[in-house]
């Protein structure tokens, strides 16, 4: 299995996929660098680096830029093989297609998680400098971690949803198009900072960035949970059901 | 005789139409299997069913004599394939390429890499990514691909499509190579007579989806060769007077009255003239049977070939 895996990840190298990974991870660390310009608070004080809201402006900035760029990278994978004619001989490995596609998929969940940590570095590093100078406790640091491990997983719950796109367009175009509008009512469901927007499976994962908020109305604990946790759980299975399906069952014609 | 594969009935249908049908195909351990067929035959498609890229809508597959299914994945390790177009990941070089159809393939030495790029004369440009390769080296790359995991059956969709003459030329001597020193046997399609012509050592002739024939290469020349036809009063003593006057032997007796000189087609004349002044009365002689071209082509349906 390993084999398949790396495989897989060998296909990437001198691809685009790497500037995918660096634009989704970029804009988090410029916002991040804006949070901690020293601030001055009315009466002129000198007003401390607050690591809550370091860690809550990367997050909206991430789960702001997943749904695009996750969407683009899984489709590329699947599409790819169709577009550069390699699926025939993909297909004749002596492999089982379920394995070739739960490869694919793990490097899919393993660039989500680069584009996480990548995009959390600087926040980390603001965080490990403020934990030295005794400004910031270990127990908000471990809530930024935490809250980037949630939005990588449950990023990749809508992940073969581009994937069954990519696979069934034979193209990174309609789950581009399937990306955008998933970016769209993002953006719009992140600036209205409405609990329910997590409902929406591409918005699910700005849940655990929500609760890193102080100053939005009804911060803290979100009742809608359980259900947004209900509704990607079953696009992700869905979606997989279907891509397990397309990529077993379904005759292959390459390139056409 | 071992099988290294057959096919039986093998259909496809794609609604009403059918696109392959009933075909039985036997391909023996050590044959250089030419599989012929104008475009739209069907030999792609009949090649995407024997490597499971799409499903049959009925017949079976059995590989190296081995019943069926199951033991396909097995049956892959030992099958090097190009279908239809020797695909590669652009953004990468060929050796990368390579790389990965090892590591899929799950074979340890990273040396057979250089050592098939070799073989196929792309050793030079190893390094090169394979977005700026063109068709020809694509085509040559897919070769050194399928071979990398020692195959002993190679199948390949026309191989030589995009080599210019002199590189079908080197692609025909490394196939006769392959087949002689190392054993491997093959099936290569082609819409084109000619290509195979100086390769195959068994044809398959496909046309609309049926299998029309499945001959011996040397029994396909024999069948499709030119022969003076004679008709005499007497053909015992014709013959007689052939062997004696014109060292003749390579004639058969084709009927009552009637033989097929492969001899001396270009000397009908002295063919008449010496079983005249022996006695003979000739009642006809004319120039018969195909070239293989036109043989083909007659199976065919007489549409031209390219
Ligand atoms: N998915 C499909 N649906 C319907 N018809 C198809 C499909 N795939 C192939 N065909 C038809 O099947 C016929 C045989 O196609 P195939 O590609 O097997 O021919 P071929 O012998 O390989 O020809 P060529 O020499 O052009 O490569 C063609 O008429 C083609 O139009
Ligand atoms: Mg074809």
């Amino acid at each position: 299995m390993f084999n398949v895996f790396y495989a897989e990840l060998l296909k990437l190298k001198h691809s685009r996929m790497f500037w995918l990974v660096l634009v989704g991870a970029l804009p988090a660390n410029l916002i991040t660098l804006f949070v901690m310009m020293p601030k001055v608070s009315m009466d002129g004080a000198r007003v401390g680096v607050d690591m809550m809201y370091v860690f809550y402006r990367q997050g909206m900035m991430l789960v702001m830029m997943g749904p695009s760029m996750f969407t683009i990278m899984a489709a590329y994978i699947f599409a790819r093989e169709y577009q550069e004619r390699t699926i025939n001989q993909l297909f004749s490995y002596p492999i089982s297609r379920i394995r070739i596609l739960a490869a694919k998929l793990s490097v899919v969940f393993a660039l989500i998680a680069v584009t996480a940590a990548l995009s959390s570095i600087l926040a980390l590093g603001v965080g490990v400098v403020q934990l030295i100078k005794q400004n910031a406790e270990w127990n908000t640091i471990w809530l930024g971690i935490r809250m980037n491990l949630m939005v990588i997983v449950l990023s990749f719950g809508t992940v073969p949803v581009a994937a069954a796109f990519g696979m069934a367009g034979k193209s990174v175009i309609p789950a581009a198009v399937v990306g955008s509008f998933a970016t769209i009512v993002t953006v719009i469901g992140e600036i209205g900072h409405g609990r329910q927007s997590i409902l929406f499976p591409w918005l699910t994962s700005y849940g655990p960035v929500r609760r890193m908020a102080q100053e939005i109305a009804q911060a803290g604990s979100n009742p809608y949970e359980p259900t947004a946790a209900l509704i990607l759980t079953v696009v992700f299975l869905v979606s997989l059901t279907y891509c397990l399906f397309h990529y077993v069952r379904t005759d292959v014609h390459s390139g056409s | 005789m071992s099988y290294v594969l057959r096919t039986r009935h093998l259909t496809k249908r794609y609604g009403q139409k059918a696109i392959v049908q009933d075909l039985n195909m036997n391909v023996r351990a050590g044959d250089i299997y030419g599989f012929l067929g104008q475009n739209g035959a069907g030999k792609t498609t009949t090649l995407r069913m024997i490597m499971g890229l799409i499903r049959p809508t009925a017949g079976e597959i059995e590989w190296f004599g081995e019943g069926r299914a199951g033991e396909r994945a097995r049956a892959f390790e030992r099958v090097g394939a190009i279908i239809e177009y020797p695909g590669f990941y652009l953004n990468l070089s060929a050796a990368d390429n390579l790389e990965i159809h090892r590591r899929l393939m799950g074979m340890g030495n990273k040396e057979a890499i250089d050592d098939v790029l070799t073989t196929v004369g792309l050793i030079g440009a190893k390094r090169q990514k394979v977005k700026s390769y063109s068709l020809g080296m694509k085509q040559r790359l897919g070769i050194a691909r399928a071979l990398l995991h020692h195959p002993e059956l190679l199948i390949l969709d026309e191989p030589t499509n995009g080599l210019d003459p002199g590189g079908i030329k080197e692609i025909r001597q490394l196939f006769l190579r392959l087949a002689k020193q190392r054993g491997i046997t093959f099936i290569i399609s082609s819409h084109l007579l000619s290509e195979i012509e100086q390769l195959a050592t068994r044809v398959g002739i496909i046309h609309q989806g049926k299998l029309l024939e499945e001959i011996d290469y040397e029994a396909l020349q024999r069948k499709s060769r030119r022969y003076l036809e004679i008709k005499v009063d007497d053909e015992r003593r014709a013959a007689y007077i052939l062997e004696q006057q014109l060292n003749a032997s390579d004639y058969v007796a084709a009927g009552p009255g009637v033989l097929h000189l492969y001899e001396h087609l270009d000397r009908a004349a002295d063919v008449n003239y010496t079983l005249a002044t022996h006695g003979i009365g000739v009642k006809g002689i004319a120039l018969s049977g195909d070239k293989l071209e036109d043989y083909f082509l007659k199976m065919t349906g007489g549409d031209p070939l390219v």
